[in-house]
């Protein structure tokens, strides 16, 4: 009797986690990229959640397969009326790196490439030490875009910086310039390059990587164009990330999926930027490790004291 | 200037002249066919490295994420530093009509072209993606300082060929008219297609001059153009160490100290190798000494606020850099270059006997190999110090060192320089022959007289 | 750096080895500590709350099974594994946490903590539940916006043994869906006649029309259908800022800064332009010499 009406009660929040399970996969094909095939009916797709998945030739809307320059256009705009941001609450972080293997997995990166690099961080001598996820960090006043000298990194309407790696002539200029350490190089082949083969090249993923250029952080852009959260921070089991449109005054968390008003959250937890001295604008908010969640386990390795 | 009357005493003096500043050109035997053999075997191997640094991709280099840039880059601000000296010598001494350095600024010119024509090349080596560098022209973005150094270099380049070229032309008519029996006929129809028609009259002698000095005069903002926007591709960054505001004057001042050892060294190679010890003389040698610790003195100025200012503050980046400098990793380097790249060379050049040909020579010599250690030191250690903790990387992430194919392609860039100068040394006499002959008092008109 | 984090890596997967493989030891003196706060109502459904919001995302809904897949696997709260804990147990384990499992010592007070004690006991079988005595009802809600005064008017019914009849005092929230979710702007319950109002706060914000898609839902102790009003135009405009604008110095070069340009140009084609006429100079030497040849012959 009392098992009964337990399981009752328990039917109502059961059904709406259902229902976001159907919506999130409806999204599948939204920006898939193209892949030109020999086989005929059979078609490979890149989805934005980081697979390849094969598919009949006929199911498949125009839509579903916008062409490179297509992709490149609609890249360099950005989505229309957002504006990004992304909160992180360091008091959450336990280094479980989710995030980092979800980016690595996503946007077709090796080991050692990080969008985005957990890093042990301890700002002076005697303070605590904590984990901080490290990203783009999206600035507004980017050193980036400020160097490239054939437009291959830009700056778009919604905030995102982006690189077309079509363009790119890996000059690194741009690796000089960030403050942050964002930006890596394909220094030899990327990741599973013949898996990869063939596949159109979509912007707002950055992949297929290409040897000789650059890769960033792009807040997963096409992920972000299906209406879904970035991949780190759908992967974070701990909450660690907000990231939501400021124009709207709303982000959503992660991993709880509540979604709360921006500007109070960064209000309350006395948010602040990384290195907002060097006047970069970053998008990027930070929460203070305050009151941590967990205990930080690692070693500590202070460039600070050298 | 004491003039020649005498037509025969003229003609005999010119022809002296002709005959011992041609020696580079007329003179063929062992050493040069082996020197040749050396250079185009290193230059094959550079290219080979190159090939296979295409095909693997740059990760054959030690460069990796966080020292992004590495010994091409600090080759190139090297390449690009000797460079300068032609804009110094042929130009800002010329104007200030410093007789002195006239035999010189012909192999000032040499150096320049050799040195700025591989500074384009390194930089394409540097290129991830070198099949994509008519990007540069067809996507430029004008406001990266990458675009206006593209465009200088490419603007020096060709003022230096010009200045070159131009007070070639009465030197190669010369030639063509005295030289068909000496020379290989080839040789003699390129001098025939690059004189002109030189006929030596006064109108042509007056277009010389005129284009020379336009060139002397443009050659000056492009010259400090070269160098100053070289140093903003360091300077508009944010990193320790190269967010500095007297990078382009620091730049300049230690591109001058780099030529001129250069020049000491090619001009005292011709001294020995083509007997020009009537032309290059102790006095050039002299000169170019106290040409040298003027220069060195003003990059020694340069220095002392470079690290003097930071240090004196030790904000938390700079005082890292400083550090590594100082008493770090890059200490050695760093006190050898200053010591023997800077100081010394001030001290012992003051004395007269460190600048007669040889001793001046070889203190050159150290003096460019300092120059050349300066630059790998402003490039790297900024780089392994990035502001944020470089973690979850490999280990050979976060300390460069140069690989074997770094190294290849490194030398493949200074012996392709030495080619480019040893081939302009094989074809054009060293030193500007009519100037010369001029100069010792013999009138123009018996350059146009046919034997 | 490699072999640091090597070492990291094998005393993490020892360190969770070690955990699936043992149980999690509680110091003797903390095991029987007793639970100040009573095994009540409120005390239950208050942890009730704090479980929701800090625990669900890993422990996922008591007797679901549906937890977070982690290694090693946070346990389902009704399972015998977490119910054989004494409460000191569960107190000091939510206190100072191991693993993957928060401390949550830092941002939960003392009393919260044991509020969690109480609601995890609320699925001991040796208690009697406080919480779940109720079967869930089934009910209905309507709901409409009025655009005039910005205000939502809800009226909720349940259904009794003799149909539907309308629902005193339910807790409704009132939600706006945003991009990645809805954010809550209000909770308000229904009077007597079953009937409420809501009155939606003045900071909203629509899209770049004001227009906002409301979500209305009863309180989850009835199974009711959420009613979603689409495009109810009450919410400010949204601004949009133009973030790429002319002359911004980071920009592409559709963008470029006129006096940027202009310089550029200027310089480089005064430079190039002396080049040219210098390498005319050529072309009069060149011209010289055959006027002459001419002359003499």
């Amino acid at each position: 009797m009392e098992k009964n009406s337990r399981r009752n009660f328990m039917k109502t929040l059961g059904a709406s986690l259902g229902v976001a399970g159907i919506a999130g996969g409806s999204g599948l094909l939204n920006s898939c990229a193209r892949v030109e095939s020999n086989t005929g009916d059979k078609i490979k797709l890149l989805t934005s959640s980081g697979e390849l998945v094969e598919v009949d030739k006929a199911q498949l809307k125009p839509a579903d397969m916008p062409s490179l320059a297509e992709n490149q256009k609609r890249g360099r705009a950005g989505i229309p009326g957002k504006s990004w941001v992304m909160v992180i609450d360091l008091s959450k972080c336990r280094n479980a790196r989710e995030c980092m293997k979800a980016c690595q997995n996503h946007h077709q990166l090796r080991p050692e490439q990080h969008h985005i690099n957990v890093l042990q961080m301890q700002d002076a001598e005697h303070t605590a030490p904590y984990y901080m996820p490290k990203p783009c960090q999206h600035c507004d006043n980017p050193p980036c875009t400020k160097v490239c000298p054939v437009n291959a990194t830009f700056k778009r309407d919604d905030g995102i910086v982006l690189i077309d790696n079509e363009r790119c002539i890996g000059c690194r200029f741009c690796i000089a310039a960030c403050p942050y350490s964002a930006r890596v190089f394909n220094w030899f082949e990327p990741r599973d390059a013949e898996k990869y083969a063939g596949v159109t090249y979509n912007i707002e993923a950055n992949v297929p990587q290409k040897k000789g250029t650059i890769s960033k952080c792009l807040f997963s852009a096409d992920r972000l164009r299906d209406g879904k959260l970035p991949s780190c921070v759908s992967a974070c089991p701990n909450g660690v990330y907000w990231f939501g449109d400021r124009n709207e005054d709303a982000v959503t968390n992660g991993t709880t999926k509540e979604t709360v008003s921006f500007s109070e959250l960064i209000k309350k937890n006395a948010a602040y930027t990384l290195m907002e001295e060097l006047g970069t604008k970053p998008r990027v908010y930070y929460l203070p490790p305050k009151d941590r969640a967990f205990p930080f386990q690692g070693e500590i390795e202070n460039q600070h004291k050298s | 200037m004491n003039k020649i009357e005498s037509p025969a005493e003229s003609r005999k003096m010119l022809d002296k002249i002709m005959t011992d500043l041609t020696r580079s050109i007329t003179k063929k035997d062992e050493l040069t066919r082996f020197w040749f053999f050396i250079l185009i075997m290193f230059i094959i191997v550079g290219v080979w490295g190159w090939i296979i640094q295409i095909k693997t991709g740059l990760g054959v280099t030690g460069m990796r994420d966080y020292v992004s840039w590495g010994m091409y880059i600090a080759n190139f601000v090297f390449f690009v530093a000797v460079s300068l000296i032609g804009f110094l010598i042929s130009s800002a001494l010329a104007l200030l009509k410093i007789s002195w350095a006239k035999p010189i600024s012909r192999v000032a010119e040499q150096v320049a072209i050799a040195a700025v024509a591989l500074a384009g090349i390194i930089i394409v080596m540097d290129m991830g993606r070198p099949d994509r560098f008519l990007n540069v022209f067809l996507h430029g973005r004008f406001a990266s300082p990458i675009i206006w150094d593209v465009t200088v270099v490419t603007t020096y380049l060709t003022i230096s060929v010009l200045l070159f070229y131009l007070p070639l032309i009465p030197d190669l008519a010369l030639m063509r008219d005295h030289m068909a029996d000496k020379l290989p006929k080839w040789k003699i129809k390129l001098y025939t297609i690059l004189a002109l028609g030189w006929k030596g009259n006064p109108e042509q002698y007056k277009i010389i001059y005129h284009s020379m000095r336009i060139l002397m005069l443009l050659i000056i903002p492009v010259g400090l153009s070269i160098h100053t926007v070289t140093s903003w591709l360091f300077a508009s960054t944010l990193r320790s160490g190269w967010d500095t505001t007297i990078l382009g004057p620091y730049f300049v001042a230690g591109a001058f100290v780099a030529g001129t050892a250069a020049v000491i060294i090619v001009m005292f190679v011709y001294r020995v190798r083509y007997r020009l010890k009537d032309y290059f003389e102790d006095l050039h040698f002299d000169y170019m000494g106290k040409l040298l610790v003027f220069v060195c003195l003003v990059y020694l100025y340069f220095n002392i606020n470079e690290y003097l200012v930071p240090g004196y503050k030790m904000k938390l980046g700079e005082g890292i850099h400083l550090r590594e400098l100082f008493v770090g990793n890059y200490s050695v380097m760093f006190w050898f270059v200053q010591l023997t790249g800077l100081v010394l060379p001030i001290v012992l050049l003051l004395f007269r006997y460190f600048r007669k040909p040889f001793p001046i020579m070889v203190i050159s010599f150290v003096v460019l190999v300092a120059s050349w250690l300066k630059r790998y030191i402003i490039v790297i250690p900024t780089l392994e110090h990035p502001f944020l903790p470089v973690q979850n990387v490999p280990d050979h992430f976060k300390h460069y060192s140069p690989t074997s194919t770094e190294i290849m392609i490194t030398i493949f860039s200074f012996v392709s320089a030495m080619l480019i100068i040893t081939i302009l040394a094989k074809l054009f006499p060293v030193i500007t022959m009519w100037e010369y002959a001029e100069e010792k008092g013999i009138d123009k008109k018996y350059f146009s007289e046919k034997p | 750096m490699k072999l640091k984090s090597l070492k990291i890596t094998a005393i993490m997967i020892f360190l969770s080895l070690a955990v699936s493989a043992q149980d999690w030891i509680v110091p003797d003196d903390q095991k029987n500590v007793a639970n100040p706060l009573p095994y009540n109502l409120e005390n239950v459904k208050k942890g009730k709350e704090l479980f929701l919001k800090n625990c669900k995302s890993c422990h996922g809904d008591p007797g679901k099974n549906n937890v977070l897949p982690l290694v090693p696997p946070p346990v389902d709260i009704t399972s015998e594994k977490m119910q054989k804990n004494t409460e000191g147990e569960i107190f000091y384990k939510i206190t100072h946490g191991r693993g993957a499992m928060p401390q949550f010592g830092a941002t939960i007070s003392d009393d919260d903590r044991w509020r969690i004690v109480n609601y995890i006991q609320n699925f001991n079988p040796a208690r009697q539940p406080m919480l779940v005595n109720a079967p869930a009802t089934k009910a209905k809600l309507l709901a409409s916006v009025n655009e005039q005064e910005k205000k939502v008017e809800i009226f909720a019914e349940y259904l009794a043994a003799d149909g539907y009849i309308k629902l005193p005092n339910a807790e409704i929230t009132i939600s706006a869906k945003k991009n990645f979710g809805n954010i809550e702007i209000g909770k308000v319950r229904t009077g007597e006649n079953g009937r409420a109002i809501f009155t939606i706060p003045e900071t909203l914000i629509g899209d770049e029309e004001g227009y906002v898609n409301i979500v209305v839902a009863l309180d989850e102790t009835f199974i009711a259908d959420v009613v979603t009003l689409d495009k109810a135009k009450v919410g400010q405009l949204k601004q949009v800022q133009k973030l790429i604008r002319p002359g911004v110095l980071w920009s592409t070069n559709e963008n470029i800064q006129i006096w940027l340009l202009i310089s550029y140009i200027c310089v480089t084609g005064a430079a190039w332009l002396t080049i040219g006429y210098v390498a005319f100079q050529l072309f009069r030497i060149k011209k010289s010499s055959k006027t002459e040849s001419s002359n003499i012959s």
